[in-house]
């Protein structure tokens, strides 16, 4: 069995932007505009996250998976895609769905538990709002998305369409038999999906090496067929670098990439874990060191992109921005209970009419339990 | 609630079986729609290995009939995904006991992506799905295991028993935007033809239907199991109403309970195991809703609560007109 994840971090993988903001590569092309959005989009996704775990921890919000030490991951190789692309992602992929636009008031309702038919009604996104690319709801089931993506991807081919489908999943669900399946068909079918690694040698408390004997989650994409890369997933300029010749390959009709993107869980898996149980503060300062806003920072410092006033400015906007959004969600009235019965099928079955009655009985104050004849309360 | 009125003149027609009028629709759907998809293994140039796809590959070609990898639950999968993307997509599961490996998919996303989105997302998919024993199978190859698809929503369950019925009613699941299972029976895939209208017709999908009425004892039952229904029901001294289910999920309530407050007496006859069968659940709401109108306990008439049996003792383990019709004269003899 290999250790590899944590005794050899650095080694094996693409790297263009070094921990201390040094170039060690060709960086991507992409102007000064696109740069600072996606230092933008790095500060107001660990506000967003930030602030879900303080209302975590007053109990506004039940349970939230923060992505800190991770953002440049899922920002990075969403930030390669084109409008009408298609992402499944799973969580902390937040980075990057809002730099597409997703909306912090929505997420935010959302981890205060409304019902999404509620969403919807109270917080619509109006039409010229609307994400440029497509985003199914988040995937809880780890690796459920990945077949779904392929089978995505399956279509464009049929329909001969030059549209890329992207999935994530953690170095922990590599081990799940969706993976695995997901990845045989899309190498099978030629299909241009690109499946993202999000490493991050964590799955809740069991480590990489335990997931895996293989050297890398990289080289698993040889038994499918399907060419793989490996990435510095804290370097945001290798984590698009490599996300974008993969999208350009799936999209010249090239077929499937598998990225692995190295980086650290630098916080609990979610807010119902305690990480001190099973790891050591040793580590995380390492990763600390590695982390990927500190390098691009000091990157687009040394640019003279930023200084001390704009980073002022983007974290205060951050705030703001945060803070309207919890302000928004918390507008959203409660749910109303029936809409739990909502979208289960396109016609209302006998059996959701009468339990929507019961329901409704119940809750005021009526016993439910009096239909003896079918008919109804 | 027992209704043809979507069907088409039963008298006219060409004499099918099961095999060929599912395969015929499945053809005609194809012609309608040019974004049905079948997807599975063994289903194109073989034409799957009871040939109901036979023919449809050489017609529609490998884009339309496509063959996948061997792997049940990376089909359901990539049909969600297909379907998320505005394709109609029939997956065939070669036998209902190889369908344990996708229940993840089945459950995570199949059943699931419409209301996680609310309502946003549609997943037409039909996957198809052979059922049944009494073809010396064994094992695996005969199970009726319907019972875990039912207690989950979001999906519907139909299950035709003639093939006349299995034309309407999956001309009805593929053209629906909900997900359904399409049980089909391999003992009645060649067992007996009806005919059956060449022209389109669509039947119901949450209709239970009549068969026969009659006054004194209600069967209930469905798929292969009816034709025991019917053999009884002319064994037995006691005027017998046929109720063929149809759908599985979502349940006929209403039917169910008019025809066994008119007759007071209820048989449940299916081929799956009894715990907690489909049968479990029509007792229960019968208990619920038409108790005062009950001359006899309810009963049911099921396979064992055994794992499916090895060949020689498959016909003792099988439902079928005596155990039927045994159950039926139980409830007439009864007596508060």
């Amino acid at each position: 069995m290999s250790q590899w994840a944590e005794e050899r971090p650095d080694e094996d993988f693409r790297r263009i932007l070094a921990p201390d903001g040094s170039l060690i590569g060709e960086p991507p092309d992409l102007d000064n505009e696109t740069l600072i959005e996606l230092y933008q989009t790095l500060i107001r996704t660990r506000t967003f996250d930030e602030k879900a775990l303080r209302l975590q921890r007053t109990g506004e919000i039940s349970i939230h998976a923060r992505s800190t030490g991770e953002e440049a991951t899922p920002l990075g190789t969403m930030a390669a895609l084109q409008p009408g692309d298609w992402v499944f992602p799973s969580y902390r992929q937040d980075a990057g769905l809002l730099y597409w636009g997703s909306s912090m008031a929505r997420s935010f309702a959302g981890l205060m538990g409304a019902e999404p038919e509620t969403i919807n009604e109270h917080l619509p996104v109006p039409e010229d709002e609307q994400p440029p690319i497509n985003v199914p709801p988040i995937y809880v089931p780890l690796a459920s998305n990945i077949p779904n993506a392929v089978g995505s991807a399956m279509a464009d081919v049929l329909n001969d369409r030059d549209v890329v489908s992207m999935a994530y999943l953690g170095d922990g669900s590599t081990s799940e038999g969706d993976f695995h399946e997901g990845m045989n068909f899309a190498g099978v079918f030629d299909a241009p999906a690109v499946i993202i690694c999000q490493n991050n040698q964590w799955a809740i408390s069991v480590p990489a090496h335990r997931q895996t004997a293989s050297e890398t989650f990289a080289i698993k994409g040889q038994a499918y067929g399907i060419p793989s890369d490996r990435v510095d997933g804290n370097d945001i300029f290798a984590v698009y670098k490599a996300t974008k010749e993969a999208v350009d390959r799936a999209r010249a009709g090239d077929g499937p990439t598998f990225l692995e993107c190295v980086t650290y869980r630098l916080v609990e898996h979610n807010t119902s874990d305690e990480e001190s149980v099973y790891r050591t503060d040793e580590m995380e300062e390492y990763w600390e060191e590695r982390d990927p806003i500190d390098r691009f920072e000091t990157y687009l410092r040394e640019e003279a992109l930023l200084d001390d006033e704009t980073v002022e400015s983007i974290h205060d906007a951050a705030r703001e921005e945060v803070q309207q959004a919890v302000n928004a969600a918390r507008e959203v009235p409660m749910s109303d209970p029936q809409r739990m019965f909502d979208n289960h099928l396109s016609t209302e079955t006998w059996s959701q009419q009468h339990q929507r009655a019961e329901l409704k009985a119940e809750r005021e104050g009526r016993n439910p339990f009096k239909d003896f004849t079918g008919d109804g309360i | 609630m027992s209704s043809t009125i979507e069907g088409a003149d039963r008298a006219q027609g060409r004499e099918m079986n099961l095999v060929t009028a599912i395969n015929h629709t499945l053809r005609a759907e194809m012609k309608r729609d040019d974004s049905v998809r079948i997807l599975g293994y063994d289903v194109g140039p073989l034409g799957g290995v009871y040939r109901v796809t036979e023919g449809l590959h050489e017609e529609f070609g490998p884009d339309r009939v496509i063959d996948t990898p061997l792997s049940e639950n990376g089909i359901i999968g990539a049909a969600v995904g297909m379907a998320m993307r505005g394709e109609r997509v029939i997956p065939e599961i070669q036998f209902m006991g190889f369908f344990y490996p996708a229940f993840g998919q089945f459950m995570y996303t199949l059943v699931k992506m419409h209301e996680r989105s609310a309502g946003e997302i549609d997943i037409p998919v039909t996957v198809r799905m052979p059922y049944s024993g009494g073809i010396q199978a064994s094992e695996y190859h005969s199970e009726s295991t319907e019972t875990y698809l039912l207690h989950t929503p979001g999906i519907r369950v139909v299950c035709p028993s003639t093939p006349y019925e299995a034309k309407g009613v999956l001309a009805s699941s593929i053209r629906s935007d909900d997900p359904v299972v399409f049980m089909e029976s391999k003992r009645m895939y060649r067992e007996g033809t009806e005919p059956v209208p060449e022209e389109p017709y669509t039947l119901p999908l949450d209709e239970a239907r009549i068969v026969e009425s009659g006054a004194d004892v209600t069967v209930v039952t469905w798929g292969a199991m009816l034709r025991h229904a019917v053999t009884a029901a002319n064994a037995v001294d006691a005027d017998v109403e046929i109720v063929d289910l149809r759908s599985l999920a979502p349940l006929d309530v209403e039917t169910i309970l008019e025809s066994v407050k008119h007759t007071g007496r209820c048989v449940i006859l299916h081929e799956a195991r009894r715990t907690l069968g489909l049968g479990a659940e029509i007792s229960a709401v019968i208990n619920e809703y038409a108790l005062d109108h009950l001359l006899a306990p309810v009963k049911r008439a099921t396979g064992f609560d055994v794992h499916y049996p090895r060949h020689q003792t498959e016909a003792a383990y099988m439902p079928d007109s005596d155990r039927a019709a045994a159950a039926i004269e139980a409830v007439m003899a009864y007596e508060f």
